[in-house]
């Protein structure tokens, strides 16, 4: 009666927006964004990346309650130059960029494989 | 871009059901995530609803429903041996823009066994033992007699080979199937008088949803260990005391060299590393004084991993591999997107 969807971990709700922004204002340079229906699987892969870039101070990402899914990741940077949403673009992209690499590699390291391996067979 | 990394993959070994490979170059985060994405979000089908005209049998209808559901289904691309990834053939449901349901978002399976009418035909030895039903009995049959719908037209030219090529993974590979006393995956149990007749619809969906949905039996990573020798301490032990050392590690991660006599990693240490607490203690008793440098030391890499996937059956192995990364590309595209939209 009371359960949610399995799907509303996953398929964002009609009044909600995939990501939403709040500055901090007790601290300069500094914002929260909430991914709606995110985990781990995104939240760590980002703050870490996140974390590689020299003009960011400070993230820390975090799922506040396990059934609730969101996830806040607080970016902090450490000149007023760059704002927190310049620094998240920039990881995504890396992340992205890493992520085609990583396609490359696998198909080449796979047909590598079947390659010597088909040849030992002699098929 | 300036912080991007730039990961290696090496490959240890394909089978069809199951693929190792070391990740390198990248940092657990990405591994991780590889990992969380080949368990909860690669796309697969699975039976989602079922229609019943009879069941007879001794389990009721959910108990069956549910079994049905956990039946790995394979979709093979028209034209190609191997079994493929099924999210170019197909559109989840919900995103569907059909009335109830069409080729594009559905494939509908039919299972007709009746005890009865199957009986006069089974080999004398098995006559009037209980039938098993099993994945083998589940046909797939394009949609026919849907001209009660209101795109009648649509639907018949729509009967497209998507049927034709889904199929339940009754085995997942040749010994299975030579072990298996059944000729597939079996579902329920028929006796005399007893009748099943009912109508299963698979859509496409995640793992997150149901776990009915996941490709993979197992997709862990492992640590590649950096295992380190310090000749000088090495060499003022006997041969005994290094030979101890070798026994002393349940994983057997060192040898003695013959020739030399040095104590060396074995070459496959990668793979039996797993418990090094032994190998510490008694290098611990050996030492002189607690504060002297260790002889070996293990130590697990923060960057180099070694993965193992098995897959279900309803998707290749590798095919997983390949889905999850696609999967994270376009979950990454999409943040980009939206990141881009909220700083206007």
């Amino acid at each position: 009666m009371n359960t949610p969807e399995r799907s509303s971990a996953f398929i964002l709700d009609d009044d909600e927006e995939k990501i939403e922004y709040a500055a901090d204002t007790k601290v300069s340079n500094a914002g929260t964004f909430t991914f709606n229906k995110e985990d781990h699987t995104v939240g760590n892969l980002l703050r870490m990346q996140l974390l590689r870039d020299p003009a960011v101070k400070f993230a820390g990402y975090m799922h506040p309650h396990p059934l609730v899914h969101k996830i806040h990741l607080k970016i902090q940077t450490s000149t007023s130059q760059v704002a927190p949403a310049e620094t998240l673009s920039a990881a995504i992209e890396d992340l992205s960029n890493e992520t085609d690499h990583l396609i490359t590699q696998v198909t080449d390291a796979i047909d590598k494989w079947k390659k010597e391996n088909t040849d030992m067979m002699g098929m | 871009m300036p912080q991007q990394r730039f990961p290696k993959v090496e490959i240890l070994s394909i089978a069809p059901h199951a693929i190792s490979f070391v990740l390198s170059e990248t940092d657990t985060s990405m591994a991780n995530t590889l990992r969380r994405i080949m368990i909860a979000e690669v796309p697969t089908l699975a039976v989602d609803l079922v229609e019943y005209s009879e069941n007879s049998s001794v389990l009721n209808d959910e108990y069956v429903a549910h079994r049905l559901g956990l039946i790995p289904i394979r979709y093979t691309p028209e034209g190609s041996m191997k079994g493929g990834d099924c999210h170019q053939a197909f559109l989840p449901h919900r995103e569907c823009v059909c009335f109830d349901r069409c080729p594009r978002c559905c494939v509908e399976f039919e299972l007709d066994v009746n005890f009865d009418k199957v009986n006069p035909t089974r080999p004398d030895q098995e006559r009037d033992l209980p039938l098993t039903v099993t994945s083998r009995d589940l046909v797939c049959r394009p949609p026919m007699d849907v001209g009660m719908s209101l795109n009648a037209t649509y639907t018949r030219q729509m009967q497209i080979s998507n049927n034709i090529l889904v199929a339940p993974a009754h085995f997942l590979n040749e010994e299975e199937q030579d072990e298996s006393h059944d000729e597939g995956i079996s579902i329920v149990k028929l006796g005399p008088g007893q009748h099943m007749k009912l109508k299963a619809i698979a859509r496409m969906g995640i793992s997150k949803e149901h776990a009915k949905w996941c490709p993979v039996a197992v997709a862990t990573y492992r640590f590649w260990p950096v295992i380190t020798i310090n000749e000088e301490a090495c060499n003022m032990l006997t041969l005994e005391q290094k030979q101890e050392l070798v026994e002393a590690c349940p994983d057997r991660i060192l040898e003695l060299d013959e020739i030399t006599g040095n104590l060396v990693a074995v070459e496959n240490a990668f793979e039996m590393a797993t418990f090094t607490e032994d190998l510490k203690v008694a290098q611990d008793a050996m030492k002189k004084r607690p504060e002297d440098d260790d002889f070996v030391h293990v130590v697990q890499s923060t960057d180099r991993f070694v993965f193992s996937v098995e897959s279900t059956g309803a998707m290749d192995a590798e095919d997983i591999l390949l889905s999850s990364l696609r999967v994270l590309k376009d979950r990454l595209n999409y943040l980009a997107a939206e990141v881009e939209k909220m700083k206007d």
